[in-house]
């Protein structure tokens, strides 16, 4: 909300600046955003008094004023249609900067003087578009005749807007006057409201004049008729106000009510009395099929849950939202009814989000207004309408008020002060501090009664009343402890613990950590999903079931993913266009559907590598990285979180067919990794021949994961020996090492492959694979005959499982 | 010849010999040839059974006393010559110790992933627990068991992104909701911090996320208080951005809160003078905080007449940021590898 300083400053004089001010509020928990200085720029613009208008001699179009200022007095030359002998008008003199009035965007200029079809130009007679004031462009601007010739402009006009935000909570801090006794209760000033004489002394009209059917809904409708109106334009001063506010001006009438929301915070509505059918208001539900075309001339369906103000025929206003075309205030409006009322605010919400339809009126009236603001407010604008439109009067008065709400009284004890705070606050500084802000504070042993006014609807429990008081006397007074009293022993999380030791692994195999979002688009799932719109990776969940946003900030990716694959492989690519190679990972969770309320929300790690192996250097080790670097890491990680893995041959749509292999604890798949297609690492703009990905799920390994137990360090010397297995081509080496760590038994503590040879001194179609074992006993050193058992025992598992034959 | 002078003439011999052994290999081929199974002082001690009578004892004697000459001789000429051979070979290992290192291949921890971690150690030592919790809420745990109906226009306060189903579900658009499900599911008293992954419907820029990481704490007993609040912040401020950082509470509004705050460290920069990165104000925002709502306390089945509480929530980039310098929010989704490898290094 925009506060004008000079407005703001009517109703209370806190001898601070604008800035010390806004701090004060600011810390008190109204937020100034901003603080727009009005007039900081204007140097060498001056109050100025037009003495003189002649035609110019040269050109049909303009003319020469002669503007006198104090001691300057100037020769401008202007073609701005309303200017006039008399006038006050903000003069510039040369060299004052001033913004382009023909420029789109606010573009600053120096003036200099100029000679303008053969006559002088000294100076410059402002619009307000050129002070930066608004976009009013048409002429210049013509300041009240009051105006003291010749003060600088800014002593004049200048001012400072600060700009609020008003936190949801708010209701009664969301007006100038608001703010005002805010102000007035941070800074001990009194308070001065603004006149608004009361209206019951006028004549009561007819007795339909207001008939609410819906008093749940409308507690509290007040109907002022004034006529002899005249619609015209506002006075330059209330014009400047309501621009500074942020609000354009549109005629006197429409202005008052939008002066005194701003002041008051009341929403107010005029009508033409003489548009309503019978001249009366009917506040009750729209029925079904009424429509109703509202003031921004859009045909809006009204359903039988919604508040209209109806006359005595159709609806003429959607309550607390806005009014309707037909019986708008026009130039030919001469008698109004003007309207000031209280809404239920939820139903004010609710219609205003079927309407799609949010305004200055409902967004107050959305908080929850006081419904005793309704006669202050009308007589506040009554008033105003009366001054500027000499020759109007109230014609008639109506104040419906069927649900009437008083000041209650909220009790607690004093304690509670310190039992939320944690430091005692002196009883004169509370009850002052509660006084200021408009409560009745009563304290009697230790009880502290508080009388609520009613605009304080935010105020109902001991907890509100010990912020109220705690913010006016500054949160500055708090002491520094900490908590004391008993706590449970801090445990950490299995599963964060586990995340972050695959992390420090991943790190330490060279990955680099993303961060990736959860959503995801058709695009990147199709190549994750088969023939039967089976989608995903690791976890593979029916198409149609897909966890679905329904309103993505991007609409081409409304999907929660159930992989972390494709957003890896989108930031591959895109790390690809300035690196040789990528090594990637991502820690986060897979959005599975479950059938239950919330979704299985599974932790996976994912991972993609791709490019060369390593950068260019003296040890660098040339080639793009494959399948079995990323076997490795997996490897690496499998290890670290205590579990044996077996990898399996499979297959997946987005895997290259002969690189794929499931990772199998027991009969849990815990990983899936391999090669991407080269056609779908196309798709996602990878150029690389390889893109090595691998999905592992953190859940299912923890509980898989067993903890290190009986360690023993072997206290003999460990024996070593090589075998070199001749297999057919097609038997997989897990088979082989299965087979052979079967005959070895308990005795071989170390199985590593460490040549693969194909070649003339083995028949063709088969393979040797040369593993080296370690053979160590707890209790004994190995004795060469022990071994040779031993290796006779391989040969023949060796022969049975998997027909191999030993080489050496 | 005498046998005194045989035997002095091969000391002479051998001496000399010696004396021109240029490495470790004649050095020990000397050995071989005097004192070597084979050699000559071996071979006179042998034969001095053969000699007369008489000029055995001396002969045994002096060619006895002769062989421990020689072997200690040889050891000396051995270790100079080893010493020597030693020297030369790391001469000739000599490398340029200004060329590259043979670097290890290291990755780096995401920095959320870093600053989530340092939260967690230094809540840890405070004696708060680290939980977790769905990402996918209910509006029932995001917003109406903190306080906020859905007829209420704090509602609007949180851009929501929904998600399709049957009931109200969301992505959570703060770290709140776990208060309540920690609530439920013990007892007084509670004391924990909720770090995780947090949705807005918010267009983004350099200082607005869609996705971003909060990391929610809460703490609930009796006799917690605001004090305690404000303690344990400096605390934090002071764990992540010097011994000296002060807090500073602003009255502000949250609806699970009464009362509410927001909360800034002054700048360790300026020490709160007023510079660039504290835009002249001396404080950085850090987060907002306040005392537990009574409201909140009862939708759990806590007496708030006999407990309070406190809660806070802590953005984790806008931490980052402002550790480790970063100007633009969407650096941290955007995992251009030229970003995350400068925090290969612990922060």
């Amino acid at each position: 909300m925009r506060v004008p300083f000079r407005w703001l400053s009517e109703f209370v004089d806190t001898g601070l600046t604008p800035r010390e001010l806004a701090h004060r509020l600011t810390m008190a928990g109204l937020e100034a955003e901003k603080i727009e200085e009005i007039g900081a720029g204007w140097d060498k613009v001056f109050v100025g008094h037009v003495d003189r208008v002649e035609r110019h001699p040269g050109a049909d179009r303009l003319v020469l004023a002669t503007v006198r200022a104090g001691e300057h007095c100037l020769t401008v030359v202007t073609g701005a249609p309303n200017i006039a002998a008399g006038q006050k008008v903000a003069l510039a003199l040369a060299g004052a900067r001033l913004f382009d009035g023909h420029s789109e965007t606010p573009t600053l200029k120096t003036l200099k003087p100029g000679t303008i079809r053969g006559v002088r130009s000294e100076g410059m007679v402002c619009s307000e578009k050129e002070l930066g004031l608004s976009d009013e462009h048409e002429g210049i601007m013509v300041l009240e005749a009051e105006a003291p010739g010749g003060v600088p402009l800014a002593d004049w006009l200048g001012d400072t807007v600060i700009e609020f935000e008003i936190t949801p909570n708010l209701v009664h801090a969301f007006s100038i006057l608001g703010i005002a006794r805010e102000a007035a209760a941070l800074t001990d000033q009194p308070l001065h409201p603004p006149d608004a004489p009361n209206l019951t002394a006028a004549p009561a009209g007819p007795a339909n004049l207001v008939e609410i059917e819906a008093p749940d809904l409308c507690p509290r409708y007040s109907a002022t008729v004034i006529d002899g109106i005249t619609v015209g334009p506002s006075p330059e001063w209330m014009r400047r106000r309501l621009e500074l506010a942020g609000v354009r001006s549109i005629n006197n009438v429409v202005d008052v009510t939008n002066y005194v929301m701003l002041e008051w915070g009341q929403p107010l509505h005029a009508f033409d009395i003489d548009n309503l059918a019978e001249g009366r208001i009917v506040v009750r539900r729209a029925r079904p099929g009424e429509t109703i075309q509202s003031l921004d001339h859009q045909q809006r369906q009204l359903t039988p849950d919604m508040l209209v103000i109806a006359d005595a025929e159709r609806p003429v206003a959607i309550a607390g939202l806005m009014g309707g075309v037909a019986s708008e205030v026009t130039d030919e409006t001469t008698t109004i009814l003007l309207e000031a009322a209280n809404f239920d605010m939820k139903s004010v919400r609710a219609t205003g989000r079927a309407l799609k339809l949010r305004t200055d009126a409902s967004v107050r009236f959305e908080r929850g207004l006081d419904r005793n603001l309704v006669p202050d407010a009308a007589g506040r604008a009554t008033r105003l309408l009366l001054d500027i439109c000499p020759g109007s009067q109230v014609v008639a008065v109506k104040d419906v008020y069927p649900r009437l709400l008083l000041p209650h009284d909220l009790t607690m004890s004093f304690a509670e002060f310190e039992r939320l705070l944690g430091m005692r606050l002196s009883e004169s500084d509370v009850l002052g501090a509660l006084a200021r802000l408009g409560f009745a504070p009563h304290l009697a042993d230790d009880i502290l009664t508080v009388t609520v006014p009613t605009w304080r609807p935010d105020v109902t429990l001991p907890a509100d009343v010990v912020e109220e008081a705690a913010r006016v006397i500054g949160y500055d007074m708090l002491p520094a402890t900490l908590p004391s009293g008993e706590t449970a022993p801090v445990r950490r999380d299995p599963l964060h613990l586990l995340a972050q030791g695959v992390r420090r692994t991943l790190v330490g195999c060279g990955a680099f950590e993303t961060v990736n979002y959860v959503a995801v688009g058709e695009a990147q799932v199709r190549p994750f999903t088969d023939a039967a719109n089976q989608q995903g990776f690791l976890h593979r969940i029916d198409g149609a079931a897909a966890i679905r946003l329904r309103n993505p900030l991007h609409g081409d990716r409304p999907l929660l993913r159930t992989t972390l694959i494709p957003s890896l492989l989108e930031i591959a690519a895109s790390n690809l266009k300035h690196e040789t190679g990528v090594r990637l990972f991502e820690i986060a969770r897979a959005y599975l559907p479950s059938g239950d309320v919330l979704p299985d929300e599974r932790m996976v790690v994912g991972i993609v590598i791709a490019g060369q192996r390593e950068p260019v250097g003296r040890f660098a080790e040339p080639g793009a990285l494959d399948f079995f670097d990323l076997k490795g890491t997996v490897e690496a990680v499998l290890t670290r979180a205590g579990v044996e893995p077996r990898f399996v041959p499979t297959t997946h749509p987005a895997l290259h067919p002969g690189r794929a292999a499931v990772v199998l604890v027991g009969d849990s798949e815990v990983a899936l990794l391999g090669e991407l297609r080269p056609d779908v690492a196309a798709a996602f703009g990878i150029e690389a021949d390889r893109v090595p990905v691998a999905e592992i799920d953190l859940d299912t390994l923890l509980e898989l994961a067993e903890p290190v137990s009986g360690v023993r360090v072997a206290r003999f010397l460990p024996a070593e020996q090589d075998f070199a297995i001749v297999v057919a081509e097609e038997i997989p080496a897990s088979d082989v090492e299965t087979a052979l760590r079967a005959g070895a038994g308990p005795l071989a503590s170390g199985v590593a492959l460490f040549d693969i040879y194909r070649g003339p001194q083995i028949p063709q179609g088969r393979k040797s694979l040369a593993y080296r074992v370690t053979f160590t006993a707890p209790d004994r050193a190995l004795t060469d005959a022990e071994l040779e058992r031993v290796r006779d025992r391989i040969a023949k598992v060796l022969k049975q499982r998997v027909g191999g034959e030993l080489r050496i | 010849m005498s046998v005194q002078e045989q035997l002095d003439e091969l000391r002479d011999r051998a001496q000399g010999e010696l004396d021109d052994a240029a490495d470790l290999a004649a050095a020990l081929a000397w050995e071989k040839a005097h004192l070597g199974p084979k050699g000559d002082v071996t071979l006179f001690l042998r034969g001095v059974g053969s000699l007369p009578t008489e000029d055995r004892p001396l002969a045994g004697r002096a060619g006895n006393a002769l062989k421990i000459v020689l072997a200690d001789l040889f050891e000396q000429r051995r270790a100079t010559l080893a010493a020597h051979d030693l020297e030369q070979r790391l001469a000739a290992d000599a490398i340029d110790v200004t060329l590259p290192g043979r670097p290890p291949s290291l990755g780096a921890e995401h920095p959320v992933s870093q600053m989530i971690d340092e939260l967690s150690d230094i809540f840890a030592l405070l004696g708060f627990q680290t939980v977790f919790g769905p990402e996918v809420e209910t509006a029932r745990y995001n917003f109406d068991l903190l306080n906020i109906p859905a007829d209420h226009p704090a509602r609007d306060v949180w851009d929501t992104i929904h998600v399709e189903s049957p009931g109200e579900l969301v992505l959570r658009t703060h770290t709140s909701p776990m208060q309540a499900r920690v609530m439920e599911t013990t007892q007084p008293p509670v004391r924990v911090v909720v770090p995780g992954r947090v949705y807005r419907y918010e267009a983004q820029d350099a200082s607005h996320e869609w996705m971003f990481h909060q990391l929610e704490g809460l703490a609930v007993d009796r006799h917690i208080t605001m004090a305690d609040l404000k303690g344990t912040l400096t605390e934090l401020a002071r764990q992540l951005f010097g011994p000296s950082r002060r807090i500073r509470f602003r009255c502000d509004f949250f609806p699970f809160v009464e009362p509410g705050v927001d909360f800034a460290v002054d700048c360790a920069l300026c020490n709160g003078k007023g510079c660039r990165v504290c835009k002249g104000t001396g404080w950085l925002e850090m987060g907002g905080a306040g005392m537990v709502h009574p409201r909140v306390l009862e939708g759990v089945g806590y007496d708030p007449a006999r407990y309070s509480g406190f809660a806070f929530g802590l953005g984790i980039e806008r931490l980052a940021m402002m550790r480790s310098g970063v100007d633009d929010v969407r650096a941290f989704a955007g995992n251009d590898l030229r970003f995350l490898r400068q925090f290969a290094r612990a922060a």
